[in-house]
């Protein structure tokens, strides 16, 4: 399969974005320096293109209707206008996506699914949409997507034409920007713990918006930054945290699991299931965790492994999230990371690694 | 583009040496710290360590990326550079400054087959 572009490959370029193969996608993985990258967004303001993601949209009556029984989360009783995020499972509670649900109207959703799932998604979600009276398009290939990040998103989005009045809407809202054929749509969504705003829009526009933030001095930040912003933050990758075997409640999800809601796919699973993994956040004094690494015990008992880790920006130490047997693991266990043979002494933290600014 | 210093041999995979008399001195060039990007961890084998030409030695890490370090000369590690370890971030900040390992060679013939400095930038170009 020949790899797919953006709207902005040469914008991406002109930047000397370094450009890697994601999900089929020839993506930019890091600009100047990861660590200003990270530090942008932190402190300041930072922007990804993130246009390889998918957009399919539900319209008709029964719109909602079909994602709140497609989803684990409670999409019913959201507020119009909210964004929703949940795991997408089987019959068996195991996960097939993670994504946001936007409840544009009351007859009219959005949801936003990771690139590597596009087709997965559409066909579980097109496989069951007749028994709903509501119409299911994937609509990713007329939008672009960027996502801006940072504590002076919004200070920055007042400064640049948007073509239309910016409001300050609440933190997972989203609101129409420009009611087009393909609509510019704001939301204050994001992937960074940090206050920000995921930008939908049609590829001209977007370009047009990405070059005013690169005049308005915004830092240009790749998917190798947004990696490691994630995972300071504890959000977890699908792919990586989530996969499809496991359910939501062998990841840290229970909370998007509701079942207290009306029936839904997996329910009756996922209602009587004993988790088999769980889900920690490591800090070493020394050395860095890599995905697929070994969690042990200081008897040399392999417990889990490594999901995702790096060497944090803010903290300037290894993180990491392992999925752990939890038959296996008890609260005051010591543990340790196999790297290349050496074992590392590691924290176990309760909380996510930085905790980050949104509202 | 790359610094790249005359009188030292190279690698394919960017590391320089320097030899003098029987001891050859090992370290990442200007070209491999900055691809790697920030160094932020360095692990080097112990002195009276034995290695094999050809094998890897240890690794730097850069936030996202592990690479091997890898030597081209056979024999025994005489020294390691404590200072990279502790200090990392000097391997971006002085890539020739900043040695890894001192070995104490073997063979000769290894060293006549590794790169001058005209040929490795040559192949930094062509990379």
């Amino acid at each position: 399969m020949s790899t797919q572009k953006t709207a902005l490959f040469e914008e991406h370029l002109a930047a000397n974005a370094k450009i890697v193969d994601f999900a089929g996608w020839e993506m930019p993985i890091q600009y100047k320096n990861l660590k200003e990258e990270v530090t942008a967004v932190r402190e300041k303001v930072g922007v990804f293109d993130v246009s390889h993601m998918g957009e399919f949209f539900i319209e008709g009556p029964q719109s909602i209707d079909f994602i709140d029984f497609m989803v684990t989360n409670d999409i019913k009783s959201a507020e119009m206008k909210k964004a929703i995020y949940s795991p997408l499972c089987r019959e068996d509670g195991t996960v097939i996506d993670d994504l946001i649900v936007y409840k544009l109207e009351e007859n009219k959703l959005m949801i936003c699914v990771n690139a590597s799932n596009i087709e997965k998604d559409f066909t579980w979600l097109n496989s069951h949409v007749s028994k709903f009276d509501c119409k299911l398009t994937d609509r990713s290939s007329e939008f672009s997507l960027l996502a801006l990040q940072g504590p002076d998103t919004i200070k920055t989005l007042k400064s640049v034409e948007l073509g239309f009045t910016f409001e300050d809407i609440p933190y997972y809202s989203i609101q129409v920007g420009q009611d087009t054929e393909t609509p510019v749509l704001l939301a204050r969504t994001g992937y960074t713990g940090e206050d920000g705003f995921e930008i939908f829009g049609p590829h001209a526009y977007i370009k047009a918006l990405w070059s005013k933030l690169m005049t308005a001095g915004v830092t240009p930040c790749g998917l190798g930054s947004r990696d490691v912003l994630r995972l300071e933050v504890c959000y977890p990758l699908y792919g990586h945290e989530l996969i499809d075997d496991i359910t939501p409640l062998d990841a840290g999800l229970k909370w998007t699991v509701k079942l207290e809601k009306s029936d839904f796919i997996g329910k009756a699973a996922l209602a009587s299931y004993q988790p088999k993994f769980r889900l920690l956040k490591l800090v070493l004094e020394k050395g860095i965790p890599r995905e697929g690494y070994n969690v042990e015990k200081l008897d040399g008992t392999k417990i889990g492994e490594i999901t995702s880790g790096t060497m944090s920006v803010i903290l300037k130490k290894g993180i990491a999230l392992a999925r752990i047997d939890k038959n296996l693991y008890s609260a005051d266990d010591e543990i340790v990371v196999d790297i290349r043979g050496k074992k590392y002494k590691t924290i176990v933290n309760k909380k996510p690694f930085v905790s980050g600014g949104h509202k | 583009m790359a610094n790249v210093i005359e009188g030292l041999k190279y690698t394919e995979d960017h590391e320089w040496i320097s030899i003098e008399g029987d001891i050859a001195t090992v370290g990442i060039t200007d070209f491999a710290q900055s691809s790697l990007g920030d160094i932020v961890f360095v692990e080097l084998p112990e002195e009276g360590e034995q290695l094999e030409a050809n094998s890897s030695f240890g690794v730097v890490e850069s936030i996202k990326s592990v690479s091997d370090l890898n030597t081209p000369i056979t024999g025994e590690v005489l020294e390691k550079n404590n200072t990279v370890e502790e200090a990392p971030e000097s391997l971006n900040e002085d890539a020739y400054g900043a040695w890894l390992i001192k070995i104490k060679i073997t063979s000769t013939e290894e060293i006549d087959s590794l790169m001058d400095s005209k040929a490795y930038t040559e192949y930094c170009e062509a990379n």
